[in-house]
């Protein structure tokens, strides 16, 4: 099994063209560093296969087109700033919402490329026999969905913000007088990116095919936006109305940003902002609970 | 943190020159096993094993069901046993569960490689994955890949690879950190008579050139005898028989007896002196019939000796018969099956 290295050339001296090697079998004999390593290799690879690296096109060219289409966004807004500097085009909270939409679908793609491959490829027999233990493996994935999520959903926002500073009269003092703002997108963008990929891998678990994930995410979004919004006229009248559209994703996250830019409202909001912010965390504690009990042994 | 700062190189002519030693992770055994037992509900799936495992290359036998998965998972650290306690390389399985998993490797028996990446990528993550750093992990997996005979395809995707070329994937993922200790489920699964052939020239070598103590988890005996030094049989979660393989050729054979009359009788007589025999095999050469006597020891010569004398019949030949490792898993199966309890350690 060993096979020889190639010989190299003729030597005058001792007349044999050169010497064969064998590359043999070495120990490995450097450091360890153990679980922690793992968990952060299982993070990075996670994220890289999500994102289609070391992939053909076909696998990148969906986040590719989303990370596009933000960024352009931005960048088209600050040019119109730029340009027309009365003019404001798009508010802090329209603008989570408008990328709430690109956002899920973002999700909808990586959820499902970090744990349905694993599951339906049975590489999960692997991960679970090296130096990790199984909610190693939960907490990585969710770590990587949430790590890339906030790429689309928070690196575009505090762009948007970067640049407003930078555009106005005097850009330091608008970077000083204006960090409250940077705070409440910050928190926004992490709530709503940790809240569309807890609930990205909570369905992604319950399958090992992507072409049924993908749909369900999907759909299920709309779906859940059409039922609570039907739900929600047909009982406008009744005192606790209000209380349905805390089920709909759309709707929570635009109240969220909202609640936190409350001068900007067009409607009333009705609750405050921690009614909002409890809803998302309790959302995604259920998606990291489920998630744990679909990989916890049931030994 | 070394473990072992040793080299294991074959030189073209077979020799091996290796400055490693069988105390790789001290004097522990490689699996230890005191009163272990596991059951799910009301279904035993292990029944009080104690049992020693040295640093050796061993087949781990048993039908399905017998507990073998069982018993890798809970040394693996991936589930606790009911009772008892074990340890694998002188790690707690349940209080060292991570560690463990970093120190030894795994070759399952079912598909489980990712399609769509690379052998080089897949095997070089799994490294990192037993938490050797990047670069390491990355000329880890070249180095091993080659070893099994990868090295040119090594950058072509899993999904192209033929079922052996797969095996030889998982074989390299299982080394390529340097283990102390590999199990490998079923190792030969699904190969040709070639590819087989050349695991078990693998696994040998994992064993015997690179000082890797190897656990093979299989169901095909010959396999089993080709490679391994030790054999631990299991039947319904019960230890049968844990020994060296060496011995077991000679120390559990049969005795095969011709005589030219009162075969039926002769059975009798010597199975009421406590010496079971049946009438079945045959004499390849001169295609006569024998009486098979299940060898206990030396008083088994005695009484054919003196059944044939009471007799009065003439013993026309006496022979020892080295019973396969098949035999003896027949054997220990059917007296486990027989009502007999407890194995032999």
């Amino acid at each position: 099994m060993v096979a020889p290295s190639q010989p190299t050339s003729f030597d005058n001296e001792t007349g044999r063209y050169g010497e064969v090697y064998d590359r043999g079998y070495k120990h490995y004999d450097g450091e360890r560093l153990g679980r922690k390593h793992a968990f952060n290799a299982l993070v990075r690879y996670s994220m890289q296969r999500a994102l289609g690296l070391k992939k053909k096109w076909t696998a990148k060219i969906v986040p590719i087109i989303l990370y596009v289409v933000v960024l352009g966004t931005v960048l088209i807004l600050i040019g119109i700033e730029a340009f027309l500097p009365d003019t404001t085009t798009m508010s802090y909270p329209e603008f989570f919402i408008f990328i709430f939409i690109i956002e899920g679908m973002f999700v909808a793609t990586i959820a499902p490329e970090m744990l349905c491959p694993d599951r339906r490829e049975n590489v999960l027999t692997l991960y679970f026999s090296r130096a990790i233990s199984r909610l190693d493996y939960v907490l990585a994935k969710l770590i990587a969905t949430g790590i890339l999520t906030l790429t689309i959903s928070l690196v575009p926002v505090v762009l948007l913000w970067l640049f407003r500073q930078l555009l106005a009269d005097s850009p330091l003092s608008a970077l000083k007088d204006n960090a409250g703002d940077l705070g409440k997108v910050a928190l926004t963008g992490t709530l709503i990116a940790l809240y569309l990929g807890a609930g990205g891998l909570m369905v992604a678990s319950f399958t090992s095919r992507k072409s049924i994930a993908v749909p369900i995410i999907i759909v299920g979004y709309g779906v859940t936006e059409a039922l609570v919004s039907a739900v929600g006229y047909a009982l406008r009248d009744q005192s606790w109305s209000d209380y349905i559209f805390f089920l709909s994703p759309g709707s929570l996250a635009g109240n969220l940003a909202y609640s936190f830019f409350p001068d900007l409202e067009v409607e009333a909001i009705p609750f405050e902002w921690w009614a909002y912010v409890s809803a998302l965390a309790i959302t995604i504690v259920i998606a990291c609970a489920v998630m744990v009990w679909r990989y916890v042994p049931e030994d | 943190m070394t473990d072992r700062g040793s080299t294991s190189t074959l030189s073209l002519n077979g020799t091996l020159s290796s400055s490693l030693t069988n105390g790789a992770f001290g004097d522990a055994p490689a699996v230890e096993i005191r009163g272990v037992r596991k059951s799910f509900g009301n279904v035993v799936a292990l029944e009080r094993l104690d049992l020693t495992i040295p640093k050796a290359a061993v087949g781990l036998l048993g039908a399905n069901g017998a507990g073998k998965t069982t018993l890798l998972r809970i040394l693996l650290g991936l589930t606790d046993p009911t009772e008892g306690k074990a340890s694998v390389l002188g790690y707690d399985t349940q209080t060292d569960g991570v560690r463990v998993r970093e120190r030894v490797g795994y070759m399952p028996e079912s598909d489980c490689l990712p399609s769509g990446t690379t052998a080089a990528d897949f095997v070089g993550h799994m490294a990192e994955m037993s938490g050797l750093p990047a670069r390491a992990a990355r000329q880890r997996a070249a180095d091993v890949l080659y070893h099994v005979g990868l090295d040119e395809e090594r950058y072509r995707l899993i999904k192209g690879f033929s079922t052996g070329m797969k095996q030889r994937v998982k074989l390299a993922q299982a080394i390529v950190h340097d283990p102390g200790l590999v199990f490998l489920d079923e190792p030969t699964n699904g190969m040709d008579p070639q590819g087989r052939d050349e695991m078990l020239d693998l696994i040998k070598r994992i064993h015997k050139m690179l000082g890797i103590a190897v656990i093979v988890s299989s169901h095909i005996l010959e396999d089993i005898e080709r490679v391994c030094d030790h054999v631990v049989i299991l039947n319904n979660g019960k230890l049968m028989l844990s020994q060296p393989l060496e011995g077991i050729g000679t120390e559990q054979g049969d005795l095969l007896v011709r005589v030219d009359t009162r075969h039926d009788e002769f059975i009798q007589r010597l199975g009421a002196l406590g010496f079971p025999a049946t009438m079945g095999s045959t004499d390849e050469l001169h295609g006569r019939e024998e009486i098979v006597v299940r060898f206990d020891g030396d008083q088994v010569y005695d009484a054919v000796r003196d059944v044939a004398a009471e007799m009065e019949i003439a013993l026309r030949s006496l022979r020892k018969r080295a019973r396969s490792l098949e035999d003896v898993y027949i054997g220990e199966v059917e007296a486990s099956e027989g009502g007999a309890t407890g194995g032999r350690s």
